[in-house]
C-alpha cells in the first residue's frame, strides 16, 4: 500500500498535537478526498476509510472485494458499519469526511477532524504538484479538443461527449464540466442539454479533469461566429477582473481581497450588482483532491494565502452585455505572488 | 463526467408515474402517523431521489421532502440561477435555496408545525444532517419492486450498454485501456447516457479503473452505465467462456447507490442486480456479467 508519507507525518502531529488516539480518514464514492490524502487509491466504493494510530500504523478497510484486491493490504468488509465498530470505542476518535459519513458508521463522542485536515491539505508538496501539473496541462488540451469540436448544430452534451472521450483517452480519471451556449439569456452553466450550438452564441465552459486524484480546472469562454461588441465588450471586463485577482493573489494575502479586486472591476464599469449571490457562485475556489475545495474566493471569506496553493480564481457571471461569462486559470501561489499552471492563450475564443 | 446530458422524456416516464409513487409515499406516512418524509440525494447517490422526482444532482448534495398533504419541496445548494432547469428536468416546482440544507430542512418543519418527520434510511442519513424526531422509513417500505415504467426503463439502459459494448469490443484487444476507455465515452455519452464507470483488466486482477496498460486477448470490461438515472453494469471479455467459473459476485442496483456489492442472499424478490462471474483461461482471469431483475424473465 502506498501512502503519501509527507502526509502521514503531518497527521500524526496533528493528533500528538490534539490527543487523538485514533484518526479516521473516510471516502465515499463522491468524496474520495479524505480518503486519498493519505492513500491515493481509487477506489470504487461506495465506502474506505484509512484508520490511522499515534504510531504511524494504518489499516484499510474498503466495502468491495474488488477494491481490496487493487490495494493490497487493504481489508474487505461486508459490513462496513460492523468493521468499523472497533475502530469507534477508541478513547480518542477523530474523523476526517464525519459530517458526509452515514450516521451508523459513527457517534457524538467522535469529533471531526474535517477542517485540520483540509487545512493540511491546502498546502502541496512538491509530489502534489506535479500530478497537478499534469491535471493543468491535461485540460489545456481537452480545451483545444473543445474549441476545435464545437459546430454550429452539435448538441452540447454531443460537444460535452467529444471532449470526455478525448480527456479520458488521454488519462483522465474522471472530469468535472459545466457548459452553456447561447446570448443574454443564459445565467449560468449546468450539465449539457439538447440544445444545438449556434452562429453567435457565446459557449462557456469549465474543464476540470483529474489526475491520479488531482483537479485542475480551466474556464473560456468561445463564440460561434465573430464577436459582436458587447461580447468584447464583456470580454474586456472579465480579462480585467481575471488580471486584478492574479495581481493580488500571493501569500500574507486574505482571499476576500482577491474576489474584491475582482468585484471592483465590475463596479468600476456599473456592474456591482452582478458580483452577488443572485448571478454568481464564488469568485474562485481552491483545488486539489476535490474539485471545489475551500477556501472559496468571496468577500465574506476571511482566509490568509499560503505559498504552495493552489487556486483557480474565475470571476465567472452574467452580465447583460453577453449573458453568462468565465475565464481562469489553475494558480499556484508562489513565494512572491501566482503562476499560472495553464498555457491556453486567454483570450475571447472564436470559432 | 458527473453528469452529462440530464433530461426527462415524458413519453418515456409520464408524469402520472411519479403521482403513483408518491401516492405510495403518502399511504405510508399516513399509516405511520408521519406528517412528510425526507429524502438525501447527492451526486452519486441519487437513485431515491430520481424514482420519487427524477431528480438526479450534476452536483452537491440535496433533501427531497415529501409532505403528506402537498407538493414535494426541493433543499437545494446549487444556484437559483439552475432552479428553471431543474423544473424542467423534474416534478419539482418548490425549490429553496439551502447553503445550510440541515438548518433549512429544521427551519422548513417548524413551518410546517411538524415534531417528527420521516427519513428514508434513516441509519444512513450523512451523520450532519441527523434531525431530531426523526422516524426511519426503510427504502423497502415504499419501493418493495421497480413498477413498470423502472423496469422499462431498466431494460431500455441494459440494452444500450449492451449494444455499444457489443459492438466495441473487439476494437480494444491492441489499445491501451485509457484509449479504449475514451472510446467507449464517446460512444455511449453521445447516445445520452448520464454517467459511466469503465473498469479493465489484462486477467492479473479483477476489473480497476485504466491504468495505461496495452490490453491483451484475455482483457475484460466492466462497464456501469446510468441512462435517465437507471445504473445498469455489464462485463465482457472477447475470450470463450468456460462452461464451468467460479466467484459469483452480485452487486445491488435498485438500492441507494449506483451500485453496491452484496451477499445474494441479500437480493430479495423484486431487485435489480448485476450478476458477474469470473473464470481462469490459460492462467487469466476472465470476468462475465450482466444484469437481471430477481422476477420473471429475470434478464434485464
Amino acid at each position: 500500500m502506498t501512502l503519501n508519507q509527507n502526509r502521514l507525518t503531518q497527521l500524526t502531529s496533528l493528533m500528538a498535537e490534539h490527543d487523538w488516539d485514533l484518526l479516521l480518514l473516510y471516502g465515499h464514492t463522491w468524496r474520495k478526498d479524505y480518503f486519498r490524502c493519505l492513500v491515493n487509491f481509487n477506489f470504487s466504493g461506495p465506502h474506505a476509510v484509512a484508520a490511522l494510530d499515534r504510531s504511524g500504523q494504518v489499516h484499510v478497510i474498503v466495502s468491495d472485494p474488488w477494491d481490496a484486491e487493487g490495494l493490497p493490504g487493504a481489508i474487505f468488509a461486508p459490513d462496513f458499519a460492523a468493521a468499523l465498530q472497533p475502530y469507534g470505542t477508541k478513547r480518542s476518535v477523530a474523523i476526517a469526511g464525519k459530517e458526509i459519513m452515514q450516521a451508523r458508521f459513527t457517534n457524538a463522542d467522535h469529533v471531526s477532524a474535517t477542517y485540520a485536515v483540509e487545512e493540511l491539505r491546502r498546502v502541496k508538496n512538491d509530489d502534489e504538484l506535479t500530478r497537478i501539473r499534469h491535471a493543468a496541462e491535461l485540460s489545456d488540451r481537452g480545451y483545444q479538443h473543445f474549441a476545435q469540436a464545437a459546430e454550429p448544430g452539435m448538441t452540447e452534451y454531443e460537444l460535452v461527449a467529444e471532449v470526455e472521450a478525448f480527456l479520458k483517452s488521454n488519462g483522465a480519471e474522471d472530469n468535472f464540466m459545466l457548459i452553456a451556449s447561447g446570448g443574454t439569456e443564459v445565467v449560468g452553466m449546468k450539465p449539457p442539454t439538447e440544445r444545438k450550438l449556434q452562429v453567435g452564441d457565446s459557449v462557456t465552459t469549465e474543464l476540470t479533469p483529474q489526475i491520479d486524484g488531482y483537479w485542475a480546472q480551466i474556464c473560456r469562454t468561445l463564440v460561434i461566429g465573430e464577436p459582436n461588441a458587447k461580447q468584447l465588450e464583456a470580454f474586456a471586463i472579465f480579462a480585467e477582473a481575471r488580471q486584478a485577482g492574479e495581481d493580488l493573489l500571493r501569500p500574507g494575502v486574505n482571499i476576500a481581497d482577491v474576489a474584491r479586486v475582482q468585484n471592483d472591476v465590475f463596479r468600476k464599469f456599473g456592474y456591482g450588482e452582478y458580483t452577488g449571490p443572485k448571478y454568481t457562485r464564488v469568485r474562485g475556489h481552491n483545488l486539489g483532491l476535490h474539485p471545489d475545495e475551500n477556501p472559496y474566493v468571496l468577500e465574506d471569506v476571511n482566509y490568509i494565502v499560503k505559498e504552495g496553493m493552489v487556486v483557480i480564481a474565475h470571476p465567472n457571471t452574467y452580465l447583460p452585455l453577453s449573458g453568462y461569462m468565465v475565464f481562469g486559470d489553475t494558480l499556484l501561489v508562489t513565494a512572491g505572488g501566482c503562476t499560472s499552471l495553464n498555457t491556453t492563450e486567454r483570450k475571447l475564443f472564436q470559432k | 463526467m458527473k453528469r452529462g446530458w440530464i433530461t426527462w422524456d415524458k413519453t418515456e416516464l409520464p408524469p402520472s408515474v411519479f403521482e403513483t409513487r408518491l401516492a405510495v409515499v403518502r399511504r405510508h406516512l399516513a399509516a405511520e402517523g408521519l406528517p412528510g418524509l425526507v429524502v438525501y440525494t447527492d451526486v452519486w447517490r441519487s437513485n431515491q431521489g430520481r424514482y420519487l422526482a427524477n431528480f438526479m444532482p450534476y452536483w452537491n448534495r440535496a433533501l427531497l421532502v415529501i409532505p403528506r398533504d402537498s407538493v414535494p419541496i426541493l433543499l437545494c445548494g446549487l444556484s437559483p440561477r439552475v432552479y428553471p432547469w431543474i423544473r424542467s428536468v423534474t416534478i419539482l416546482d418548490e425549490i429553496r435555496p439551502s447553503t445550510n440544507i440541515a438548518q433549512q430542512l429544521t427551519k422548513l418543519c417548524e413551518e410546517k408545525g411538524w415534531t417528527k418527520v420521516g427519513v428514508l434510511d434513516l441509519p444512513q442519513l450523512p451523520s450532519d444532517l441527523m434531525v431530531p424526531n426523526s422516524v426511519d422509513v426503510p427504502w423497502s417500505a415504499i419501493h418493495p419492486a421497480p413498477d413498470d415504467a423502472e423496469l422499462s426503463m431498466y431494460r431500455h439502459s441494459a440494452r444500450m450498454a449492451r449494444e455499444i459494448l457489443n459492438e466495441e469490443l473487439p476494437s480494444g484487444l491492441g489499445l491501451v485501456d485509457h484509449e479504449f476507455v475514451g472510446r467507449l465515452e464517446r460512444k455511449y455519452r453521445r447516445g445520452g447516457v448520464e454517467d459511466l464507470v469503465i473498469l479493465v483488466t489484462n486477467g492479473d486482477t479483477p476489473p480497476l479503473p485504466p491504468n495505461g496498460s496495452t490490453l491483451t486477448p484475455s482483457f475484460s470490461v466492466s462497464v456501469a452505465m446510468e441512462y435517465r438515472g437507471h445504473w445498469v453494469k455489464i462485463v465482457k471479455t472477447l475470450q470463450q467462456f468456460p462452461g464451468t467459473s467460479s466467484e459469483l459476485r452480485i452487486e445491488l442496483l435498485s438500492g441507494p447507490y449506483p451500485y453496491e456489492y452484496c451477499e445474494p442472499a441479500d437480493i430479495g424478490e423484486g431487485a435489480v442486480f448485476a450478476a458477474m462471474t469470473e473464470a481462469t483461461v490459460n492462467g487469466k482471469r476472465i470476468f462475465l456479467g450482466d444484469s437481471y431483475w430477481q422476477g420473471p424473465n429475470g434478464l434485464l
